[in-house]
């Protein structure tokens, strides 16, 4: 019910947070649809792994920048950042501090899917793989199981 | 988890999907503005259809949902003032989005007509992929998409 009783100075935090998480699960379904895409038609390939390139680096990265930020800062609000994290801050976190690997390696996928065509093969699956990961840690911010 | 946490997930998941669905149109978007060849262009347009699905499941569990919420909470009511102005907004954003996909709809139809002829940039085809009318369509509706994002964590007037 937290969201209920929230202090007004956590909106922008909050707010920061949030904003960062969608537009990084927007750029992450993005890569999901667009390395699917060349997987189906490999004619448009070049295309569509340079655009797969330049929105990781564009929107992906900026964004989860953004959510990480805003993360730590709420975190620190709600006094949260010393203390044992409960279970749905440390599902999020999971996601969270995880992502910087994972956006690392579809970093150096899109770059070698340029001129390695089974890189992009990878890259896909592993978009897709953390879109999932993204739709759990928002279950976990939004039902908060176990509060 | 109770009532209340599924509501809210059902709710945000409705967010995720209409603000997210809105990034992957425009990243689409941006990339078919800057391409010359219409087999590129409707490639890249084809692909939006993807993202207006999100945004139109999106758009409904945040309404379904989010109505839900304001009748099952005593602290909010129908009346409130942030409800009111996110319902608003709600309606505007989505009239709006409509109106800019339906302009983007007739530019991937000339594309893909133009791909199957010979396949070679056209002046015409360039304008409609540029067109400013439903650019602003668009950019009004996610900066309202995203305002009711701001007034959903300020509430402002909210009693609690």
């Amino acid at each position: 019910m937290i969201a209920l009783i929230r202090p007004d100075a956590w909106n922008f935090p909050l707010f920061l947070h949030v904003l960062g998480s969608v537009v990084l699960f927007g750029g992450i379904a993005s890569l999901a649809v667009i390395s699917l895409a060349g997987l189906r038609m490999p004619e448009h390939a070049t295309l569509l792994r340079t655009l797969a390139f330049r929105t990781t680096l564009l929107v992906v990265w900026p964004a989860y920048i953004v959510m990480r930020v805003g993360a730590q800062w709420i975190l620190s609000r709600e006094g949260l950042d010393d203390a044992p994290a409960p279970d749905w801050v440390a599902v999020g976190l999971v996601v969270a501090d995880g992502g910087i690997v994972v956006i690392l390696l579809l970093t150096l996928l899109s770059w070698l899917a340029l001129r390695r065509a089974r890189a992009g093969v990878w890259f896909a699956g592993l978009a897709a793989l953390y879109l999932l990961a993204l739709g759990v840690a928002w279950w976990a911010m939004s039902a908060k199981p176990g509060a | 988890m109770g009532k209340y946490e599924w509501l809210l997930f059902f709710h945000v998941t409705g967010a995720f999907l209409f603000l997210g669905g809105a990034v992957v149109a425009w990243v689409l978007g941006i990339a078919a503005a800057r391409r010359e060849r219409p087999s590129e262009i409707a490639l890249l347009l084809g692909l939006t259809g993807t993202a207006a699905a999100a945004i139109g499941l999106g758009m409904m569990l945040t309404i379904v949902f989010g109505l839900w919420l304001v009748f099952d909470l005593e602290v909010y009511d129908l009346w409130d003032g942030w409800v009111i102005a996110s319902l608003v907004m709600w309606a505007l954003s989505g009239a709006l989005g409509g109106a800019g996909g339906k302009r983007d709809k007739e530019t991937r139809r000339l594309a893909e007509r133009l791909a199957a002829e010979a396949d070679v940039p056209s002046s015409e085809l360039a304008a409609r992929v540029r067109d400013p009318v439903a650019l602003s369509l668009n950019i009004a509706s996610s900066l309202l998409g995203f305002a009711i994002l701001a007034v959903m964590i300020w509430k402002p007037g909210a009693g609690g």
